[in-house]
């Protein structure tokens, strides 16, 4: 599964870069390729390529915040989490992800 | 594509806030910088000093705060369109005089009436381009501030006064108890989500003048870093090892962060043994809040960590009550927590992950 998101948290300066390390970590561990941009108080990096996000076969958005740039995974299957739990339970969410993916 | 019209306040809250941060943080230091050198608000160019240049600016940047709640909340809701009505809904806040109640709500207000407009109105192909530039801004404006001052403006003003009188209607007594809610709750996941609410509401007092809340958030947002980096001491002196090499190498990082009133150091560390940590650092809290505001100690700066202290209104004990707070965090710590075993204190945390329940999660 190749999965690309954004993550996002109110101060922008902690739980945004917690849960994009444990969502790399654990799609490593899972065998996933995954791509996260992160949107801080500093703004963008790792800014998602538009290579990326074209192959994609879904979009996790772990988010506490609006964020920018959602346009561009229109028509792509997205799912919506609170930073909190891209923390807690990576593994667990992408492979939601995948079952989700299995049913539609 | 329309946008769902669902009614929610803590997301665009919550965007409102991350936005709001570096303007509290930059404005009050310099208010703090400049109140420290000796300077005053100036009225004019003629005779401004740089302590005066910093204060003032630092007072333009708090006068601001209506204006980033009103305009962010609006844009989290509505996009683009939304943050010039939203800004000016913060404007007719500052002229209410209610501060951050009335951006708030007026951000809301112009952030729903635009979205609506997005959704909703239908014009013709020509006029689309100028939908976003004019026709939603100026409509949304129109209607959100007769909303603002026609309709909600007396009630708005009545309860900001009702809550403000509350705060500076409060007995000793009630001052120790709130002193405790205020900060048991302003750090209870370490200046997240949950802390980001009374931490507003501080906010929003001090650009209306009340100083006693704001000191307790400025004063608890270091007990917990503190706390840790205390415990870590203790638990050296009575070599019961609570703590492995990696946490210890984040409470290196936390604490300086603490000094300058950043609590979120904490939370890697928090994260390994949540239950009892949050029990310690909330109680400190408590504590904290509840000595600085029974005595009467208040802060005119929002923000800027232990180099603040010394403008705040009752130095004194501000520090007496950062240092109880911290001991006290730091004691629980080391008798609540688990004693290591040898093999662990030089390891690194392993992760689990927790179970949760994810039924509800589903593609949209």
């Amino acid at each position: 599964m190749k999965v690309v998101g954004i993550c996002a948290c109110c101060s922008g300066i902690a739980h945004t870069y917690m849960a994009r390390e444990a969502l790399l970590q654990a799609g490593a561990a899972l065998g996933h390729e995954v791509h996260f941009e992160t949107q801080g108080t500093i703004g963008v990096e790792d800014e998602l390529t538009p290579e990326q996000i074209a192959d994609a076969d879904a979009v996790l958005l772990a988010v506490d915040v609006h964020v920018e740039g959602t346009d561009r995974f229109e028509g792509k299957k997205t799912m919506k989490i609170p930073t909190d739990l891209a923390i807690k339970a990576p593994k667990a969410v992408l492979k939601k992800m995948e079952e989700e993916l299995a049913k539609a | 594509m329309a946008k769902k019209m669902k009614f929610e306040v803590k997301r665009p809250t919550l965007t409102a806030i991350s936005y709001l941060l570096p303007l509290i943080v930059a404005s009050g230091l310099l208010i703090a910088i400049g109140n420290l050198a000796g300077g005053n608000v100036a009225e004019s160019l003629d005779g401004m000093s740089f302590p005066d240049m910093l204060t003032t600016v630092g007072v333009f940047g708090m006068g601001l705060i209506p204006s980033f709640i009103g305009g962010y909340i609006a844009y989290a809701i509505a996009d683009r369109p939304g943050l010039a009505p939203g800004f000016l809904m913060g404007q007719i806040a500052s002229f209410l005089g209610t501060g951050f109640l009335g951006g708030l709500i007026g951000g809301l207000v112009a952030g729903y009436i635009a979205l609506a407009l997005e959704n909703y109105l239908k014009v013709p192909k020509w006029a689309q381009a100028l939908m976003p530039m004019m026709i939603i801004p100026t409509l949304t404006t129109i209607v959100a501030g007769t909303v603002m001052l026609f309709v909600l403006g007396y009630p708005v003003v009545a309860v900001t006064q009702a809550l403000n009188d509350f705060i500076v209607g409060l007995d000793q007594s009630a001052k120790l108890l709130y002193g405790f809610i205020i900060g048991f709750i302003g750090c209870i996941d370490y200046g997240g989500a949950i802390s980001k609410v009374p931490n507003l509401i501080c906010d929003g007092l001090l650009a209306d003048g009340i100083y006693g809340p704001e000191g307790i958030k400025v004063l608890c947002a270091m007990v917990p870093p503190f706390g840790v980096t205390g415990a870590w001491l203790l638990s050296k002196a009575f070599h019961k090892p609570i703590f492995n090499k990696e946490e210890v190498e984040n409470i290196k990082v936390a604490f300086p962060m603490g000094c300058c009133m950043i609590s979120e150091g904490v939370i890697p560390i928090a994260m390994n043994d949540l239950a009892r940590t949050v029990a310690s650092t909330s109680i400190g809290c408590g504590v904290c809040g509840a000595i600085s505001f029974f005595f009467d100690n208040g802060s005119a700066v929002p923000s800027g960590g232990v180099f603040v202290i010394p403008a705040m209104s009752q130095p004194l004990v501000a520090v007496i009550a950062l240092l109880v707070g911290s001991t006290i965090t730091a004691f629980m710590l080391v008798a609540i927590k688990k004693r290591l075993p040898d093999e662990d204190v030089e390891g690194t945390s392993v992760k689990e992950e927790e179970e949760v329940d994810l039924s509800g999660l589903s593609f949209s």
